[in-house]
């Protein structure tokens, strides 16, 4: 009922058990050679190194910023709406006269900005909902923290020039 | 309480009368009447009666697609400018604007055929030349009637190559402290310009200049001073009137929208609560003819303020070692039974913001509870007004003297006014729903408050004795009924979850029942 | 007094060279696994990663050493040392050289002279088996239970093949002095040495076989089963108990190699070529007999340690080549496929022994 048994027949040499062994001995020998002569290898150096995702992989989030640092997010609250993990917490306001050098271009803007990275399934669906490309995945995805506080990023933190961020165009 | 039902107001069996007559049409159908003249529209034949246009036939009989519009508005006279609303007429040469042409017998009318849906993406492409593309930043976005509309009938691509036109002056310009005009939103349907012309008769909005240049101005300096300014952004059909109380606040999708009252006077405009986990951003009048009709002022619009006080007293609080200190009903109570078993006189007073309801709970069960010979009378307190008596209009429109929302439903009880506006007995409960006024007290009155009470107004009292609060909820909070002025009874329902340890009037006298 | 400080002076030299081969096994277990993989393996510490060893010992140090609640104290504290000294009592009687002259005394360079002495590696080979269950049954813990029941289980099964192949060297050697096994071994079958694994391959096949069994080696790591029982018998030590028991896994790893090295490689016999070597060295500093020998001590020093140390490779070796072993199949081919083999290799060399000697 349901169980399929099957029965496989050995042949002498595989009874005889160390034939296998031997060819398996001898691969492992070679392996050992080309590692200890020729010091072939597939490890990367982590903290040296850095692995090279595909470009469509998809790290932290980074809000990107114009030439006067302002951020090009203005608030509309589409990556709110469609974040299925519902991880970005944005406060809206009006942006002042004097900060605005676009004018008419960004009269709201973000006055808070959190997403908590634990939350965050990296969709990319905030990317893909952003009207003003604002709020992009990076390459970045060395995000150890200490403590759960620390996983929430602010806007500041969003925007910062990050070292080793992948940016993508 | 059942003889409370017995008050309540017979609602029109179809409550689809949106003309200015303010008289339903089926409520009361005289029997000899002739035969009503029929109009056949998308191949259905409706009655109608004489006068009404196509548009208010559809609106009545809510034929299956909504006719679009911009100009027309069922609370103002018809314009007929924006030409959205064309519907095709058989044997008529052109296009009929189905907001101004009137329905006649046996006319034959398409609201969806190829050549009307035809004429509505040629009318929204002309309004989207200019129409800047901004809805992420756009308060309106997610219930834009330009943006519906563009949905279901736009063109997915405009042959407007130039460049659009920028009001430099008008983009972020304040008409008044509670709204704000983008003009490059706007598409000049001109409804605000007609809603101060007609509705609140103030005259302050107008359009200037012409064609490309058309511009909306206050015609004071002043800007705008009418008070029903809110009602503006609600018909707006564009982001070009937005509400500074509302702005940037939240998206419109976010908010779940629940009816209620408004309790802001005795007039019970019926609203909706657009709220989110349980925070209130706005207020926004629903259509009743028998009240309200479209409108609220923007006193009621703005009073959830008073209910989303940080400061709002939202657990029980009693009186120990001199200083208010929160605690559980049954301790609170239990101090207050003693408290008023000690007492030589017990008075009760009950805010007219109660609903009748708790005031009928308050009069009966309470004073048993206490087991002594109990004074219960009613204070208003807010602008002069002492009883229903007083109540009168301010205004052509909705606003009434009366501030609290049932003046009429507690006096109803059988209840007289506080003598003189002044409380005389040594323990004093007060019940209040945040809207009744304090009355004059003296510095040692014990006083037990009850509802919807901020820790400023309890500094603020004159009495410094107050022996406990307990929490109450808010109108938009619970459920019961009020009389306005005109002597109609309002049913409404929970329209946000109470925070806090808060408790309503029956839940609190039950646990008081309990303790017996 | 200069047999106490030479006997001394031996035990010095096995102890140092045993403790001190150890760490350098470690390292290169850990360095091999990785080359055999593709990895790169420990490389952080000293050059090449070298003193990795050293830092694991700092870390074993300064960890918290505990006794799970209910353990049998006085066992549970028994079995590391138990399972560190037995081992190394049994290199005693493993001659590292024939002998040498040091002030004109001759030494043997043995730290245990017994005519016995395979019996006694035997009886300390024996004593593997109570660190395991000792460690498995103190513990308290029902995966050290399952681990010593396999591992004590196992290490009996294989230790009677081993004593099987072992009988039939000492059939041929007909001594059971080390130092008569290897001298028996010295000399050449025409164009091979005369060893023991090329007298009786059989027998030194079934031989190395279950000495991977006795030491717990993969592939047959049953005691320790790390998928299936954490970490086996000793999963509830830590801190330097716990390097004790890795620390005995080499040693017994040594003595093991050791012992096929002598009963069938030609234990401290030269390796061929090197009797050149000798010639060489002492024809060019003109030593004389006294100093020939003592050359010739450390050659056979050197051959037996390269012998070890191509065992120990060997051990490497296989661990990272061969899975784990069923406990089904592992009994199947203890008591299935090599005592029998063992059996009948020990009657057929026993007759072959009888022709060849009359």
């Amino acid at each position: 009922m349901g169980t399929i048994n099957i029965s496989k027949k050995y042949t002498a040499r595989e009874k005889a058990y160390l034939p296998a062994i031997l060819i398996g001995m001898k691969i492992t020998l070679k392996r050992f050679i080309e590692g200890f002569l020729f010091r072939k290898s597939f490890t990367i150096m982590y903290p040296e190194q850095k692995r090279t995702y595909s470009d469509r992989f998809r790290g932290m989030h980074f809000i990107t910023v114009d030439p006067t640092k302002t951020e090009n997010c203005t608030a509309c609250f589409l990556c709110e709406t469609i974040c299925p993990a519902d991880c970005i917490h944005i406060v809206a306001d009006e942006r002042e006269e004097e900060n605005n050098p676009y004018g008419v271009k960004k009269e709201k803007k973000p006055v808070s900005f959190d997403i908590d990275a634990l939350r965050c399934c990296f969709c990319g669906f905030c990317e893909e909902a952003c009207p003003k490309d604002a709020i992009k995945l990076s390459g970045n995805y060395e995000l150890a923290v200490s403590s759960r506080e620390e996983a929430i990023y602010d806007l500041d933190h969003l925007k910062r020039n990050m070292n080793g961020r992948q940016e993508k165009i | 309480m059942s003889n409370l039902h017995e008050h309540e107001i017979k609602k029109p069996k179809v409550d689809l009368n949106y003309s200015s007559d303010k008289k339903p049409v089926h409520s009361d159908p005289s029997p000899e009447a002739k035969p009503l003249p029929k109009v056949t529209i998308d191949g259905k034949a409706y009655e109608f009666k004489p006068g009404d246009t196509i548009m208010q036939v559809a609106e009545r009989y809510k034929i299956h697609e909504e006719i679009p519009r911009y100009c027309y508005h069922p609370g103002m006279p018809i314009a007929g400018t924006c030409r959205m609303c064309t519907v095709e007429v058989e044997k008529a040469p052109k296009l009929m604007t189905s907001c101004s042409t009137p329905a006649g017998d046996g006319m034959i009318v398409h609201t969806r055929s190829e050549k009307v849906l035809k004429s509505r993406t040629g009318v929204m492409e002309f309004l989207l030349t200019n129409h800047p593309l901004d809805c992420p930043v756009c308060d309106k976005a997610g219930e834009c009637e330009l943006q519906d509309y563009n949905f279901e009938y736009g063109p997915a691509l405009s042959n407007f190559k130039e460049e659009k036109r920028v009001y430099d002056d008008a983009t972020t310009k304040k008409l008044s402290n509670d709204v704000t005009l983008n003009m490059n939103r706007c598409v000049h349907c001109e409804r605000c310009v007609r809603f101060t012309d007609d509705v609140t008769k103030t005259n302050d909005l107008v359009m200037v200049n012409r064609g490309w240049h058309k511009e909306l101005e206050a015609t004071t300096e002043a800007g705008l001073t009418n008070e029903y300014q809110g009602c503006l952004t609600d018909f707006c059909p564009v982001g070009a009137l937005t509400w500074n109380d509302f702005r940037f606040k939240k998206r419109s999708w976010f908010l779940s929208k629940k009816p209620s009252l408004c309790d802001g006077c005795s007039k019970g405009c019926n609203i909706e609560v657009h709220s989110d986990a349980d925070i209130v951003y706005r207020y926004v009048p629903i259509h009743n003819e028998m009240v309200n009709g479209h409108w609220m002022c923007d006193s009621g619009r703005n009073s959830y303020h008073s209910y989303m006080n940080p400061l709002r007293v939202t657990s029980p609080l009693m009186k120990h070692n001199g200083e208010l200190h929160a605690t559980s009903i049954e301790t609170l109570l239990t101090e207050v039974k003693a408290q008023l078993k000690n007492a030589s006189t017990v008075q009760i007073v009950i805010g007219t913001d109660a609903t009748r309801e708790e005031a009928a709970l308050l009069k009966e069960k309470v004073p048993a509870l206490i087991g002594k010979n109990v004074a219960v009378s009613y204070f208003n307190g807010t602008n002069g007004v002492t009883t229903a008596a007083d109540d009168k209009k301010l205004d052509n429109l909705l606003k009434m003297k009366d501030l609290t929302p049932n003046t009429r439903g507690v006096e109803e009880q059988g209840l007289a006014a506080l003598a003189n506006g002044e409380i005389s007995a040594d323990v004093v409960i007060y019940f209040r729903s945040g809207r009744a006024g304090i009355p004059k007290m003296k510095a040692d009155q014990k006083i037990i408050l009850w509802g919807v009470w901020s820790l400023e107004e309890i500094k603020s009292l004159p009495s410094k004795n107050i022996l406990a609060v307990i929490a109450g909820h808010a109108t938009i909070e619970k459920a019961g009924s009020y009389k306005n002025a005109d002597g109609i009874v309002q049913k409404f329902h929970p329209a946000i979850v109470h925070r806090g340890g808060a408790l309503s009037a029956h839940q609190v006298v039950g646990v008081w029942q309990s303790l017996t | 007094m200069f047999d106490l400080s030479m006997m001394m002076a031996k035990i010095v030299v096995i102890l140092v060279g045993t403790l001190g081969v150890v760490p350098v096994m470690v390292w290169f277990e850990r360095r091999g696994a990785a080359w055999m993989q593709g990895r790169i393996g420990p490389n952080r510490v000293g050059p090449f990663g070298l003193m990795q060893p050293l830092a694991d010992v700092i870390k074993f140090i300064f960890k918290e050493t505990f006794t799970p609640r209910g353990a049998n104290k006085f066992y549970y504290l028994m079995a590391p040392i138990i399972a560190l000294i037995a081992p190394l009592c049994a290199l005693a009687v493993i001659p590292f050289g024939s002998k040498a002259f040091v002030n004109g005394h001759e030494v043997i360079l043995q730290v245990a002279q017994m005519d016995t002495g395979v019996l006694f590696i035997l009886a300390f080979a024996g004593l593997e088996v109570y660190p395991v269950i000792l460690a498995g049954w103190a513990s308290r813990n029902k995966y050290t239970v399952l681990g010593a029941l396999r591992g004590s289980s196992q290490i009996v099964s294989y230790e009677i093949s081993m004593g099987l192949a072992l009988l039939s060297m000492l059939v041929v050697y007909g001594s059971f002095n080390p130092h008569d096994m290897v001298s028996w071994q010295q000399g050449s079958l025409g164009f091979i040495p005369r060893w023991g694994a090329f007298v009786n391959p059989i027998g030194a096949l079934i031989f190395w076989i279950s000495i991977f069994a006795e030491t717990n080696r993969l592939p047959f790591d049953l005691a320790e089963g790390e998928s299936e029982l954490v970490a086996g018998y000793h999963l509830e030590y830590g801190g330097m108990k716990f390097a004790a028991f890795f620390m005995a896994e080499y040693v017994a790893m040594i003595m093991a190699s050791a012992l096929i090295s002598t009963l069938y490689f030609g234990g401290y016999g030269i390796l061929p070529g090197m009797e050149f070597a000798i010639n060489l060295i002492s024809n060019f500093f003109a030593f004389g007999e006294v100093g020939m020998q003592n050359t010739k001590a450390v050659f056979e020093f050197i051959s037996l340690a390269s012998k070890i140390a191509v065992f120990m490779f060997l051990f490497v070796w296989v661990r990272w080549t061969l899975p784990r072993f069923r406990f089904d199949q592992l009994m199947d081919l203890g008591w299935k496929i090599l005592f029998p083999i063992a059996l009948i290799n020990l009657v057929v060399v026993t007759i072959g022994v009888y022709y060849f000697n009359s």
